[in-house]
């Protein structure tokens, strides 16, 4: 037998292309679209409704997501409690999910019990009947959730940030204050669905494993003829402002660790350098094997993790470099942070380093495609922007053909350091 | 059903292979029967640490990381009171990558002195992220010695402090892989689009020059049987006073697992639940409670943490959960309600069998305590359980002389 050698890796295939399973779309008679994704291995379906009935659209905190949050609590037909025992007898889950724009109800079901779980999910969305006793005690649940959010110094950092590269009053910044939970009115809570919540508001995402006859159940319950009050949505306008601020220091009494948000606003996903402006985020801060990461935990043990993020928005977006690092080695890891951005700046990045990051991004986008919720999750993302999934096969063929060069002249476009906004939260000044 | 073939190598490594084609992926899943309870009660967070250096580059392969993202793989590991696991994902086409990577570190690490400083100050960094620098972040490190006076569940895998993980040497280190990183002490399970024919080539080409080695053998001290109610009380800069209460319970292999399971989900799995109805939406006391078990291999905990309402006492909160214990010790539940907790579960065991590498972990960790097959008894052995049983353990285990609880109090401004 020849004998084994360990020190070379064994023979691999590169990943060139990305087969996504495309989505189906039809229009149900009340013009509802509805977009199908059939397959898995498992007798279970995931059906979301999504409505343009985000932040974006309430006029005071909290409307937006507390009218989402309740449209369980009780309906014509059925007391808040009596709907959570018929959920979970049918062992079904159900998901509320509220957004910068849109907000959803998303059933996840066992197909055996499709009619009984899509029977409550018509109810709840149809019928919800708001009561003032479940409005209170939400709201007040709520509050406490966010008053204990307010003492990690993760939380106080992203919400400075926000701030900062879209203005404290901008929907996706979403600031407000505890008070604003005493203040706000079931009566607006009313309003919110009555406006919002409507046939010609939604779209409904459906995956998993299934038949016509699901979409004639959904046609059935959804589809026939429009329901609630005809939406007269204007597109509210909301103003983005960048702060003239640039560094921020907020003072967290005791804290063992600092936590650090750098970055600045961005364009969202539909811009040209987008796909290059990924690329530069995975070699800085988007893998364990980044930059980032290798240098700040890894050779320094600053921190148990650093990462950066890309995030779109449907009118914006952002970037961020987010950690936690001792108080002692803040200093430190905040000027190895800015090395590293100025590395990406002034020099290329080696072809060995840049095909490895774009071998692990195929890998990632199999494993984001790798099941029908999983692509019903991306659809729902992509929705919005105008796109569906056959998005991510022309992305996949940009980020390829990005050089070293393109990433360099877009480092010197968007990552100069006095385009950086930086917060620091904790114990003792930078 | 989850289908799998096993074989076992020379040196005693379980191998077992479940295909999966709706994947382009493969999941190659490695479980150590190594976990914090192993660790020297003056040396604990070991465990876990090593699980950080297990990344550190190995005996031929000088990073672990590198290699792997090269093939479009990723990878993570996790360490718990019991074992101590280790994952990776690729795309199938390249799963030998995975058998070189694991075989490599299962053989030898490459130990270095700068690995284990690095990582020293890295977990001390997640010690302070997890554990001090959050509200309520210390819970635990309080509430396992209250629980625990004998048996080592008495430490977090974190460790009991930041002096344990500063002290570990070198040395040290190589004593514990060499005692517990062995292949007839681990049990790999390769999951997705794979054939059992190219798993068992690549098993043989790759661990099978492995030699077996001498593990240490395992002699836990047993907890002795609670006799008395416990408490604690600490007063913390919090926001809200929370309440925990533990109640000791048997293994997750024993017999009466699922008894307590499908009790503990009567009060506290999902919004129509005991606790959830009667505390949070009743009577407003909390404004969040659970109910639920720790799982761990050997005799484990029922726990039920709450965090109070403004302006409800201590005191009130308390009697409110103890009511609703004596209430399930005093009064059978009623059928649908049990058929309820029961499809819940039988729908959570479908959802969780849609991903290939979630079927991997919870094959390898039925494999490691017992075998893999009994993966597919989990629902019948729900099934089996009645109104009586879950009476007859709430009569048990919920008790006052088996409790032992932790008074969270908020400091006041």
């Amino acid at each position: 037998m020849e004998k084994l050698n360990r020190n070379l890796p064994p023979q691999f295939k590169t990943i060139e292309h990305v087969d996504i399973p495309k989505s189906k779309q039809q229009v149900l008679s009340n013009k509802i679209p509805i977009h199908i994704i059939s397959g898995g291995s498992q007798d279970v379906l995931k059906i979301e409704l999504i409505f343009n009935a985000g932040l974006w659209y309430q006029k005071s905190p909290l409307v937006a997501g507390t009218c989402n949050a309740m449209l369980n609590e009780g309906t014509e037909n059925y007391t808040a409690a009596e709907l959570a025992k018929k959920f979970d007898f049918y062992g079904a889950y159900i998901s509320y999910n509220n957004s910068q724009h849109d907000a959803s109800i998303c059933l996840y079901t066992l197909n055996k019990y499709l009619n009984e779980t899509m029977d409550l999910l018509e109810e709840i969305i149809k019928r919800p009947v708001f009561p003032e006793k479940e409005f209170k005690t939400i709201l007040s649940n709520k509050k406490q959730n966010y008053l204990v959010n307010r003492e990690k110094a993760n939380a106080l950092a992203k919400e400075k940030f926000n701030s900062l590269v879209y203005g404290d009053t901008h929907p996706y910044a979403n600031i407000f204050e505890a008070k604003a939970f005493d203040d706000v009115q079931l009566e607006d809570i009313k309003k919110f669905y009555k406006d919002f919540y409507t046939s010609d508001n939604c779209r409904i995402i459906v995956s998993g494993k299934m038949d016509e006859s699901v979409i004639t159940k959904i046609e059935d319950r959804f589809g026939t003829a429009s329901w609630n009050t005809k939406a007269s949505i204007v597109d509210t306008k909301h103003q983005l402002i960048n702060s003239t601020e640039k560094k921020v220091f907020v003072h967290k009494k005791d804290a063992v660790q600092s936590s650090i948000r750098i970055g600045r606003p961005l364009f969202n996903k539909t811009h040209k350098d987008f796909a290059g402006i990924m690329l530069l985020n995975l070699v800085l801060g988007g893998y364990f094997g980044s930059r980032l990461m290798q240098n700040i935990r890894e050779d320094k043990g600053y921190t148990y993790g650093i990462n950066s993020l890309l995030l779109s928005h449907l009118k914006s977006g952002h970037f961020a470099i987010i950690t936690e690092v001792g108080t002692d080695v803040c200093d430190a890891a905040m000027s190895e942070i800015y090395k590293e951005i100025k590395r990406l700046r002034e020099e290329l990045i080696p072809e060995e380093e840049l095909n490895l990051v774009k071998n692990f991004f195929s890998g990632e986008m199999l494993r984001s495609f790798d099941s029908p919720f999983a692509l019903s999750e991306s659809l729902k993302g992509n929705l919005p922007f105008g796109f569906d999934n056959s998005y991510y096969e022309t992305f996949l063929q940009k980020i390829k053909e990005t050089s070293s060069e393109k990433i360099m002249e877009l480092a010197n476009a968007y990552f100069k350091e006095e385009d950086l906004y930086e917060v620091v939260v904790g114990e003792i000044k930078a | 059903m989850i289908e799998f073939d096993k074989f076992t190598l020379d040196n005693g490594l379980k191998v077992i292979v479940h295909k999966d084609t709706t994947t382009p992926l493969a999941a190659v899943n490695i479980i150590y029967n190594i976990g914090a309870k192993d660790e020297d009660p003056e040396q604990t967070g070991f465990a876990h640490l090593f699980e950080h250096l297990m990344f550190g580059g190995s005996v031929n392969i000088p990073n672990y990381d590198e290699p792997l993202q090269q093939v479009g793989g990723d990878n993570n590991a996790w360490t718990s009171n019991d074992v101590t696991n280790y994952y990776l994902t690729v795309p199938k086409e390249n799963l030998e990558t995975g058998f070189w990577l694991e075989s490599d570190r299962m053989l030898s690490l490459a130990f270095t002195e700068k690995s284990l400083e690095v990582q020293k100050a890295v977990v001390i960094e997640e010690f302070k992220q997890h554990y001090f620098n959050q509200p309520y972040g210390d819970v635990w490190l309080h509430l396992r010695p209250l629980a625990y006076k004998k048996h080592p569940y008495q430490w977090s895998t974190i460790g009991k402090c930041l002096e344990h993980i500063e002290n570990a040497q070198l040395q040290d280190v190589k004593d514990f892989f060499f005692h517990h990183y062995a292949p007839n002490n681990a049990v790999l399970v390769v999951a997705g689009n794979v054939e059992t024919d190219e798993v068992k080539q690549l098993a043989e080409k790759w661990f099978g020059p492995i030699e077996r080695r001498e593990v240490a053998e395992r002699n836990l001290p047993i907890e002795p049987k609670q006799t008395e109610f416990r408490s604690l009380h600490l007063e913390r800069d919090v926001p809200y006073d929370a309440i925990y209460m533990t109640f000791h319970m048997g293994s997750r292999n024993g017999k009466d697992f699922y008894k307590v399971d499908l009790l503990s989900d009567i009060l506290s799995n999902g919004q129509s639940s005991r606790i959830f109805q009667t505390l949070i939406k009743e009577k407003n006391l909390f404004s969040s409670i659970d109910a639920y078990l720790t799982g761990d291999f050997e005799p484990g905990l029922f726990v039920i943490s709450g965090k109070l309402t403004e302006g409800v006492s201590m005191e009130g909160a308390e009697i409110a959960i103890w009511e609703v214990l004596d209430e399930v010790c005093a009064t059978k539940a009623n059928d649908y309600e049990l058929q309820k907790v029961k499809n819940k579960i039988e729908s959570s065991l479908v959802f969780s069998e849609i991903s290939f590498l979630n079927k991997a972990m919870n094959i390898a960790q039925h494999a490691i305590t017992g075998q893999a097959e009994d993966i597919n008894l989990e629902v019948e052995k729900y099934n089996k359980v009645t109104t009586d049983d879950l009476q007859a353990m709430a009569q048990e285990i919920l008790i006052k002389k088996n409790c032992s609880t932790l008074y969270y109090h908020a400091k006041k401004q």
